[in-house]
């Protein structure tokens, strides 16, 4: 049953384009594009500061390791921009029956737990597909750049910077689904598209000011108040300790804890909330 | 298909209030299983809250409901029903026969291309099976919305003012797919319509609602019989309508009147022996406008024949 809710949402998703665009492919191709011509002006200036000084030497950095851009695009994933452009899809995933008066069709043919747990399951293909495509994106920009400054491009990643990519991919992974729970969480309260999109990003600003007031507040970064409140503050944490090195070294023992937990809660707490709400209400007007 | 003695929907004290308003006020009402069963009332009566109940997109605020002999808004009762509420909508960036997929799939169903063009060539959608919906007109979206009520092969299906929206010809292909729901494919159909003549044709039996409680319940003929009354073209009607007594009404130059069909020929017999010259004389059916807009309290017909309609039905 569940999975007749993941394939028929997986179904309607793929043929709703602008927001797979939207979702998956416009941050990747916008960063690329931003890049190519960053590169493009670099090497623009380093020509015409040659010719003006030919006397100088240049040096246009060493090879590129796409193995460390790879690090790199995993640990930036779950950006502002990002956030952005995947909420704006995920926004239609889980407003749009409401939007489109939808759920009347298919509230009678599977439970209603069922049927938002089966957007979350497409919520999470379609991020990690979100996932994939930066990196992608995030490789061909730096070969790019590569060829373009005439830089060589290497690959080499060691034990150490293949388990730094993975903790920084399924961290932000969850980081991203983290932010669309919120998403959901105001979509079945509101009824919205709009709150859907709008709620989690004024989470995510509220957070940041949060964050700064700490100290106001008398709370330290790793009291269990602070990561519990800031589940942005719980994904930086995480982030130093997957970092490692004197960042991840200055995270107290037991901050890490407090931060997994602080990112579950975050996660859990609103598909709950979420479930036990849509299980009593009121599709009449859906 | 003609009913039989199996009931699909029991409803027992139903009531839905909306704040101060009782959207249904203490239905009790049972629909049996086959053929075509109409449930009629004004705007208000309780119709498509009754749908909404039996379909679990809304509570009852009291009572109980049976879906064939499962609790409403369970999964495996509602499963076994199809339906079509008002005008639907459906995600505007798909095309009809992506719409019919996407509802298989979610019903469990694998995506069949046969069945899904069956169905459209049915509702008469097959040229407009891979256009987009949100080009769709009305009558369009009603027929997508029978299709989608009825791809899953359901036992019983709900379909609300089906014919909304449509032209004449449309109308007259939906009635046809109505009867051969029931008729051919042994599917209950509970029709909802404010097109009285359309149900009147289509249904077998037909409940009327109003003001959230069930005014009259019975098959279409037994309604229609009721109000039945014999035409009298005389001279002079004054005369008839003395001798009718109570019984008669003046229509014009004519009397209608509301007397059983067996006593009939001893009317006639009266009047010609009390001088009374008879141009016409001939029984009249009250169709199940009449019988709609006298129970729902819309037009009052003579209090003998409303008494005489509630004592048959």
């Amino acid at each position: 049953m569940l999975a007749d809710a993941i394939l028929s949402e997986a179904y309607r998703f793929a043929r709703n384009r602008m927001a797979v665009f939207w979702t998956v492919l416009f941050v990747p191709i916008l960063f690329l594009v931003f890049g190519t011509l960053v590169a493009l002006f670099t090497k623009a200036r380093m020509a015409e500061i040659a010719s003006q000084m030919p006397q100088v030497d240049l040096d246009v950095g060493g090879p590129v390791n796409l193995g460390l851009s790879l690090v790199k695009s995993a640990a930036d994933f779950a950006n502002p921009i990002v956030l952005l452009f995947v909420l704006i899809g995920v926004a239609t995933l889980y407003a749009g029956d409401y939007r489109w008066e939808t759920w009347r069709l298919t509230s009678a043919r599977n439970t209603r737990a069922n049927l938002l747990l089966g957007k979350v399951g497409v919520v999470k293909v379609v991020i990690l597909l979100a996932l994939a495509v930066w990196l992608i994106g995030g490789l061909a920009g730096d070969v790019i750049k590569a060829a373009m400054l005439a830089r060589p491009v290497t690959f080499s990643m060691d034990g150490g910077d293949a388990a730094q990519f993975l903790g920084f991919s399924v961290l932000m992974w969850l980081r991203v689904i983290q932010f669309t729970m919120i998403g959901l969480l105001a979509a079945v309260v509101t009824r919205s598209l709009l709150a859907a999109l709008f709620v989690p990003l004024v989470v995510a600003i509220g957070q940041f000011f949060l964050m700064q007031a700490l100290p106001i507040l008398g709370l330290e970064p790793g009291d269990w108040l602070s990561q519990l409140m800031l589940p942005g503050l719980a994904a930086d944490t995480l982030k130093a300790l997957i970092e490692g090195g004197p960042t991840g070294a200055s995270i107290p023992d037991g901050v890490g804890i407090k931060a997994v937990v602080s990112l579950v809660v975050w996660t859990v707490g609103p598909l709950a909330a979420s479930i036990a709400l849509f299980q009593r209400q009121d599709l009449s007007k859906e | 298909m003609t009913p039989s003695a199996y009931s699909v929907i029991e409803t027992r004290n139903l009531t839905k209030t909306y704040g101060a308003v009782r959207a249904l006020d203490g239905l009790s009402l049972t629909i049996p299983q086959g053929g075509v069963y109409g449930v009629l009332g004004p705007n208000g009566a309780g119709k498509s809250t009754l749908f909404r109940i039996l379909l679990g997109l809304i509570r009852p605020s009291e009572g109980e409901a049976t879906v064939m002999g499962g609790a409403i808004g369970t999964v495996s009762a509602t499963r076994r029903m199809g339906s079509m509420i008002e005008t639907p909508r459906f995600p505007p960036f798909m095309t009809a026969r992506q719409v019919l997929v996407w509802l298989s799939t979610a019903h469990g169903l694998k995506a069949d291309d046969a069945r899904t063009s069956g169905w459209l060539d049915r509702v008469g959608l097959t040229e407009a099976a891979d256009r987009k919906v949100r080009g769709f007109s009305v009558g369009m979206l009603q027929r997508l919305g029978v299709a989608a009520a009825l791809m899953t092969e359901p036992e019983l299906v709900i379909l609300d003012e089906p014919t909304s929206g449509m032209d004449p010809p449309g109308i007259q292909e939906m009635r046809a797919l109505i009867r051969s729901l029931a008729e051919r494919d042994g599917i209950t159909v509970i029709l909802a319509s404010h097109q009285l003549l359309e149900v009147q044709r289509v249904c077998d039996r037909v409940a009327i609602l109003n003001r959230g409680r069930l005014v009259r319940e019975g098959s279409v003929s037994d309604l229609t019989s009721t109000g039945e009354r014999l035409r009298l073209s005389v001279k002079p009607v004054a005369k008839v309508l003395e001798i009718l007594g109570g019984k008669g009404v003046a229509e014009g130059s004519a009397v209608l009147a509301a007397i059983p069909r067996t006593e009939g020929p001893a009317l006639l017999r009266a009047l010609i022996e009390q001088g009374v010259d008879i141009d016409e004389a001939r029984w009249v059916g009250a169709d199940l406008e009449s019988v709609f807009m006298t129970e729902t309290g819309t037009v009052q017909m003579p209090e003998d024949v409303q008494q005489e309609a509630r004592h048959a039905g």
